[in-house]
């Protein structure tokens, strides 16, 4: 087999979606839980990324992070420190993150005006 | 053992960190613990889990090289490299630097099924007990060559689907006979909710069987032989 590794084969164009500055905002009932997480630390932030996978294709991704290596740009949304990676700001302008309670628990939940279809569970969008 | 060339199959390498997990996330079978040595093969399906493409993975230690489908390679890139969003994973197509053939109808002990090995040029995966892919580098291939049309009558009597007759765009892994890539415990993936539907229901709608070629309906056949054919017929 012939891998090409010895050459400069380039790799397949990927054509990088345009970065765009993401609004978003956070519902009450989401403030009121991430105050909860928070506490009156402000030095972390929450990272709301999209990763790809899940019945539809992405994958919301949230984290509570001191800092990260990704690309992101940092907003302040009512208090709040959100970090939104450059990569995915196409996919989560305009997104608001809600916190709901279901009878299996509670969890964030991202209404996303981008969004097709979601898959059953609500984890994955196209 | 006869040997044929696949003269419509691509041949990609992938690079990066997350390539695994990537695909993972984007098809049927469970790819993450692949290692060095070894093979898969896995689907990317559609949302309404019609097939993208079915690829063959080589683990190589430092990249991934996968074995599909050129007339389907366009769609495949198309659906996953705008997947990749921030995470580490780089295709390069190397389809022009190799050629592929198929090894049928030969006897590959148990121990080997699922891995490769390579000597020189070539490179021989072995898919199953009787089925083998083999690359070379171009040029460097094995000669007297089998017919396609005998690959066809073997395929015919083992049962075994291939690109551009059962595995295409108009079915899904369950319907073409491709079950055994569908992991069952694996998570979520495009396509998954539908095809964890027909299993638990039981209900596929389509299966591939082998008929007699002429009394079947031959809007049903999907590879023709003299006297048994394969079709995939509604059950």
């Amino acid at each position: 087999m012939d891998c090409g590794t010895c050459e400069t084969a380039g790799p397949v164009q990927v054509v990088k979606p345009e970065v765009v500055e993401v609004n978003l905002t956070i519902s009450l009932t989401a403030k009121n839980m991430l105050s909860d997480a928070f506490g009156d630390d402000r030095s972390h932030a929450l990272l709301v990324g999209v990763l790809s996978g899940g019945c539809s294709g992405y994958m919301y991704d949230l984290q509570i992070v001191e800092s990260t290596d990704v690309d992101c740009q940092e907003l302040s949304v009512d208090g709040f420190r959100v970090l939104v990676p450059n990569d995915s700001s196409h996919l989560l302008d305009g997104i608001e993150i809600d916190y709901v309670e279901k009878l299996m628990g509670g969890g964030f939940k991202i209404n996303n005006p981008n969004a097709e279809s979601s898959c059953g569970c609500g984890e994955s969008f196209s | 053992m006869p040997i044929v060339a696949l003269l419509d199959s691509s041949l990609t390498l992938w690079r990066g960190k997350d390539v695994l997990p990537f695909i993972d996330g984007l098809s049927t079978n469970k790819v993450t613990e692949l290692k060095k040595g070894q093979i898969i093969r896995t689907i990317f399906t559609e949302s309404n889990a019609k097939i993208i493409d079915c690829i063959t993975l080589f683990h190589m230690g430092e990249f991934i090289v996968a074995a599909g489908h050129l007339p389907h390679l366009d769609n495949l890139i198309n659906h996953t490299h705008k997947k990749i969003l921030g995470q580490d994973v780089s295709i390069t197509d190397i389809t022009s630097r190799n050629d592929i053939f198929a090894e049928f109808n030969c006897t590959n002990e148990q121990e080997i099924i699922g891995t490769f090995s390579s000597h020189g040029e070539i490179t021989r995966a072995n898919i199953s007990a009787n089925f083998s892919l083999i690359i070379a580098s171009k040029g460097n291939g094995p000669e007297n060559l089998a017919t396609f049309e005998q690959f066809n009558q073997w395929r015919i009597a083992n049962k075994i689907p291939w690109h551009g007759y059962e595995i295409s765009n108009s079915f899904h892994p369950f319907s073409c006979g491709l079950e055994e890539l569908v992991h069952q415990n694996k998570g979520c993936y495009i396509g998954q909710e539908i095809l964890t539907r027909m299993r638990t229901r039981k209900r596929q709608g389509k299966i591939l069987i082998q008929v007699d070629t002429l009394t079947c309906n031959p809007a049903n056949i999907t590879t023709m032989g003299e006297t048994q054919s394969l079709a995939i017929i509604r059950t």
